[in-house]
């Protein structure tokens, strides 16, 4: 998928405040940064160099000890941090519990985007995952939550639909002509129908024989009539009909809904079995499988963006590569953004299209990954490159000094007490973005007209 | 290499998160209040009863010509009890009293407790098994019957109070301990210890005890509001022969033949046990938020 | 040779199971010269840490021998003496050299003249203890130094791991990560050990920390003639330390040999599948070839542990009947519907396999078709149509033996015995 040209997340002068007993941390001072729609953008920086608070920030899922002291942050259009902001800057003194009634509110307008606009996959699988449900509950959940209509509508079709409708829909199929499908099958009233015959027809671990059948078997599943009107009143406003049993039936239908549309989405990535594993808890599965299914509670309803906050830090080597490689896949195949948050450079290389280099709460560079990896320009990434090993070992060169104490931090440049290159200007202020072409940017003296004196 | 005075060795900027952590707990400081101010009264009563004009420090006594409780006045400000007894001077006598026997019986009781909580956790394997099945029993042992039974044996005084209620709540000590070992002991340091060469002996009592200790600590100081409970409940219902015995739970069945008349005789000694009580375990809740690490960073 | 670990067994008993264990280490040879340092590399379940362990006795091997500062000579008696099964020569050389007898004062000998450093910085050291002391303890424990001297050592040692001397007073939790991690080294080398292990002592660490931290070690091997045995799942710090590299998988040695060899000409089907997982920047991954996770422990694949997922596998292997039998049964269902509704299969034993519904040309076909990626069928060695049905039996399979496939270079594969 080719990128777009217009950002999806824009954060333009963020700064948070992290309040707690030891004194204020500042985690973000000034962050600026975009991400295009469709592309892969990779943050990478150390720790306590605010990558994860970032990502948090946009999902709009902070503590109550932070306070967004400045800056915007636009998903899509909507500004999720300016309830914070203008608490703070209205407030004479910070006070958590207050900020919280804020973050409530923001909470409540933030259920309409997260896990269907923006969804978050974190580094630990086991504990992103509820040990005591089946994992395909799990990810029928989230469809539950916010697509129900769909789930209503797939059912509803299936009941419809006589032996006559498939045979003519595998015709589009055979042509892989989705989008006639997709006219046919609202022509016949038939919604729903599409979702699932495309899901089975994308898989490349069946058969083509196969993957007629079951498109074949799609049909003439006849629901109980007593659910049928609820599921029709589903489908239409996405909602539970309130009516006691009605209710529960269509809970009920719409949950086995939910995992048949499980078993599907974790056919396309790439898992083996899916009908078998939906029924599995996630003790049962290994780490690689679990992290494939928190990956699709984040994308199965198809969203805009995707953060990824060291989505591989906890797998064994070998496992992290098939991920990777399925996150490239996800990236052809959809249109979503994603943001990747990593310390390891060599798998930001593998993934992003851009890359940006955080350090103490700060962007000090962004820009295409061929141009950041391949002529690093901050000293910083520098630096940060050199000190990575390699399979053919080369000398391996560290960075003296400590992250600043973000309670403390220095004055003018952040890197300025550890960079080789510090000149009188970096003591003092802070340098700013310098555009240096072809959406490479660097936030350093050296390239601001610093003097070297 | 010292930094700075005195001050700022002693006031570690751990040690003053710790203080601050503490005493924004509103709750917490009363509590410690309450309890300074009755460990204030036991060691005054103790080592200098003539400070406050007590010439009998360590027995009540009563008066016969005025044996019946009177109310509240400016002589007897919280009135007396039958026979005569000035409930004021009784109670702050008794404080000592009842503080000090739940010392006793505590600390003896956690220590016990204690080390068999850690060798049994460390070692595991039978050695587990059998102290943990030893204290199983001990546990099941109700501390009413337990008290009779030894009070039958030995006689009922004050001795074997202490030991019944020793043998019956060290146990509690010994699974509290168990289950804080038992997170110590799969911390990489005791594995360290062990390959510097450290022996068991070293690795249970410099390296686990210390490190779970604080917990249990804090159990200890809310256990003493406990014990005063049943100390005061054993003594009220009988259990100790003598009389004149400064102690609330008995000075509370003095006055139980005139409960309807003179109500303050039962109630006043009460409310002192259940403020202690309730102090103690106000002061330990506020201790355990300054150990526990999360509640310690967060606001 | 500072330290040589023959036939080290783990076996850790499953609680509730009787008589099953898990087999974290089994069956591993390993050395390691002095001052050289050896990487031990592998992915989670590999057994790499717990090997690192019992070879000094934290952990008690379940069965083998650790020969603790054995001249080369009578090793080698020793592995001779091993390959003849004359027990009782290697009884008489165990008795000099092996650590896994040692009591009191001997065992404390030993723990002075071996160190370890933990992965984990923040819970390696006791938080309760100044640095001072905890720097102080493997001197003091061992009987290596009385409490004055070894406080002055300390002084020494914090220099060495380049920390300011006001460190000596402060405690853990003052410090950040890597700082920790240089007093965990410190400590570590403070009885001025002949051998450290080292259990990815920079794997919590960000990586320009872990490259000063690399280079620290890599300066106290020069000064102090250390041999080191660094733990590691992470190839690239591999690389860069280890003179000679061991690589385990699922409890058993896979390969050994020179850093360069194993690194740029990986001879075992799981090296080079790891080292070709290893992201990088400059170099976009291939394909990834390697499906599935690392096996249980408590009933390990047979033969060749890594069979199951090794893309180039062969009929020795250590294909069972189940295997191939749920090997047929998917690419059935997967690519033949048809065949797929009649096919009836059942395991008899461990190399023989039952098929009604199909026939033998049938069957053979598919398996022409399939073997190349469904490499269980490769182990079928006939298909024989006996009594109205089929009746599959496969190849004999057996563990695969190390073979030296250049100098110093060895590999534990049927790939490579095959050839020579």
């Amino acid at each position: 998928m080719s990128a777009g040209r217009e950002p999806i997340v824009t954060v333009r002068n963020l700064r948070l405040w992290y309040y707690t007993r030891r004194g204020v941390y500042k985690a973000l001072n000034g962050v600026d940064l975009e991400v295009m729609r469709g592309e892969v953008l990779g943050v990478a920086g150390e720790s306590g160099c605010g990558k994860s608070t970032l990502g948090l920030t946009i999902m709009g899922l902070l503590p109550r000890n932070a306070a967004i002291v400045d800056g915007e942050v636009l998903v899509d259009g909507f500004d999720v941090v300016k309830p914070l902001r203008e608490y703070y800057k209205k407030s004479k003194r910070f006070r958590p519990d207050k900020n919280e009634d804020v973050l409530k509110r923001l909470h409540k307008e933030m259920m309409r985007i997260r896990g269907v606009k923006v969804t978050m996959v974190f580094q630990e699988p086991m504990t992103a995952l509820n040990p005591v449900m089946p994992v395909g509950y799990q990810i029928a959940e989230v469809v539950l939550q916010h697509n129900m209509s769909l789930l209503a509508k797939r059912r509803l079709a299936r009941a419809r639909a006589t032996k006559d409708d498939v045979k003519e829909a595998l015709n589009f199929l055979r042509a892989n002509d989705y989008a006639g499908l997709i006219e046919y099958v609202k022509a016949k009233g038939l919604e729903g129908l599409e979702d699932q015959m495309i899901a089975i027809w994308r898989r490349r671990d069946l058969h083509d024989l196969v993957k007629e059948i079951r498109v074949l078997s799609l049909c003439c599943d006849p629901v109980n009539p007593i659910a049928e009107s609820g599921l029709r009143y589903t489908a239409r406003t996405n909602k539970l009909p309130a009516a006691p049993v009605i209710r529960q039936l269509v809970r009920r239908e719409l949950v086995k809904e939910g995992y048949r549309k499980a078993a599907e989405f974790l056919g396309l990535l790439g898992m083996p079995e899916p009908e078998k594993v939906v029924r599995m808890y996630p003790h049962e599965l290994s780490g690689g499988m679990r992290q494939r299914v928190v990956i699709a509670t984040a994308m199965i309803n198809n969203p805009e963006l995707v953060i990824l906050d060291e989505p591989t830090s906890a797998l064994d080597v070998t496992v992290q590569a098939g991920i990777l490689e399925l996150l490239g896949e996800l990236k052809q195949q959809t249109n979503a953004a994603f943001i990747f948050i990593s310390h390891d450079l060599s798998i930001l290389y593998q993934v992003s299209d851009r890359v940006a280099i955080m350090y103490a709460g700060k962007v000090v560079e962004v820009g295409p990954r061929d141009a950041v990896f391949k002529e690093p320009k901050h000293p910083y990434t520098q630096m940060l490159m050199e000190a990575v090993p390699t399979l053919e070992p080369h000398e391996l060169k560290g960075i003296k000094g400590e992250v600043p104490d973000l309670r403390n931090p220095p004055k003018g440049c952040m890197f300025h007490p550890r960079c080789p290159y510090a000149m009188p200007i970096c003591r003092e202020r802070e340098p700013p973005m310098v555009d240096l072409g072809g959406g490479h940017r660097v936030s350093c003296w050296l390239y601001a007209g610093g003097d070297r004196k | 290499m010292a930094k700075g005075g005195l001050t700022s060795r002693i006031l570690t900027p751990e040690r003053k998160l710790s203080l601050q952590v503490f005493f924004s707990n509103k709750l917490a400081v009363v509590g410690l209040v309450i309890v300074l101010a009755y460990v204030a009264d036991a060691l005054i009563v103790q080592f200098a009863p003539w400070l406050i004009g007590l010439k009998y420090p360590f027995k009540v006594i009563p008066d016969y010509s005025n044996p019946v409780p009177q109310p509240p006045s400016w002589k007897h400000p919280f009135g007396t009890t039958y026979p005569g007894i000035d409930l004021l001077r009784a109670v702050v006598k008794a404080i000592r009293f009842d503080l000090g026997l739940s010392v006793v019986i505590v600390v003896p009781g956690a220590l016990l407790g204690i080390v068999i909580g850690i060798v049994a956790t460390y070692f595991g394997g039978w050695v587990d098994d059998v102290l943990m099945r030893l204290t199983d029993i001990f546990f099941s042992v109700p501390y009413l019957v337990l008290a009779i039974a030894i009070g039958y044996a030995l006689g009922r005084n004050i001795t074997s109070m202490v030991i019944a209620l020793i043998i019956v709540w060290w146990p509690l000590y010994a699974r509290y301990t168990r289950s804080v070992t038992l997170q110590v002991k799969e911390l990489t340091f005791i594995e360290a210890a062990r390959a510097a060469g450290a022996s068991n002996y070293k690795i249970m009592f410099r390296h686990i005890l210390p490190n779970a200790l604080p917990p249990v600590l804090v159990q200890m100081s809310m256990d003493l509001g406990t014990i005063m409970l049943t100390i005061s409940g054993l003594a009220f219902i009988g259990f100790l022969p003598v009389a004149n015995i400064p102690e609330l739970g008995y000075l509370s069945t003095l006055g139980l033949n005139y409960i309807n008349t003179a109500p303050w005789a039962v109630i006043v000694p009460g409310v002192f046990i259940v403020i202690f009580a309730v102090a103690v375990y106000l002061l330990g809740m506020g201790l355990m938020d300054v150990i526990n690490p999360r509640r310690r960073s967060s606001l | 040779m500072i330290i040589a670990g023959r036939g080290l067994r783990v076996y850790f008993p499953v609680k509730g199971v009787r008589g099953a264990s898990v087999r974290a280490v089994d069956d591993v040879d390993v050395e390691v010269k002095e001052g050289e340092i050896v990487g031990l590399v592998g992915e989670s379940g590999s057994g790499k840490t717990t090997l690192g362990r019992a070879l000094i006795r934290l952990i008690e091997p379940t069965a083998g021998e650790a020969l603790f500062e054995i001249p080369d000579h009578e090793l080698e008696r020793y592995d001779e003496a091993r390959e003849r099964g004359d027990a009782e020569t290697m009884k008489l050389i165990s008795s000099k050299y092996s650590v896994l007898r040692l009591k009191g004062k001997a065992l404390k000998e030993f723990r002075r003249k071996v160190g370890i450093v933990f992965q984990d910085p923040y819970s390696s050291l006791d938080p309760r203890m100044r640095i001072a002391d905890i720097i102080a303890e493997p001197m003091i424990e061992t009987g290596a130094y009385d409490r004055d001297k070894a406080m002055e050592k300390v002084v020494d040692l914090l220099e060495e791991v380049q920390l300011p001397s006001e460190f000596a007073d402060r405690y853990p939790h003052e410090l950040s990560g890597g700082q920790r991690q240089r007093v965990a080294i410190a400590r570590g080398i403070a009885t001025d050990p002949r051998f450290v292990v080292l259990d990815e002592p920079t794997s919590a660490l960000d990586v320009s920390v872990q490259a000063e931290i690399l280079e620290l070690l890599r300066e106290l091997r020069e000064t102090h003639r250390m041999a080191m045995l660094f733990i590691t799942h992470n190839i690239s710090v591999v690389s860069y330390m280890a003179d000679r590299i061991y690589v385990m998988y699922a409890g058993k040695l896979m390969e050994k040999g020179p850093k360069a060899e194993v690194i740029r000409k990986p001879a075992h089907p799981y090296t080079q599948a790891l080292i070709s997982a290893v992201p990088e920047v400059g170099r976009l991954m291939r394909r990834v070839v390697l499906k599935g996770d690392v096996p249980s422990l408590v009933s390990p694949p047979k033969g060749c542990r890594f069979h199951p997922r090794c893309p180039v596998a062969i009929a020795t292997c250590g294909w069972t009947a189940d295997e191939v039998a749920e090997a047929l049964k998917r690419v059935l269902e997967a690519r033949y519907p048809e065949l797929s509704q009649r096919a009836r299969l059942r395991p008899l034993g461990e190399l023989e396999l039952e098929v009604r519904g199909l026939s033998a040309p049938e069957l053979k076909d598919v398996v022409e078709r399939e073997s190349e990626f469904n490499r269980a069928l490769k182990s079928i060695q006939s298909v024989s149509e006996e009594g109205g049905r089929v009746m599959v039996r496969l190849t004999k399979h057996s563990e695969p033996r190390m073979v030296e496939v250049a100098r110093g270079h060895l590999a534990a594969c049927h790939l490579l015995s095959a050839s020579s």
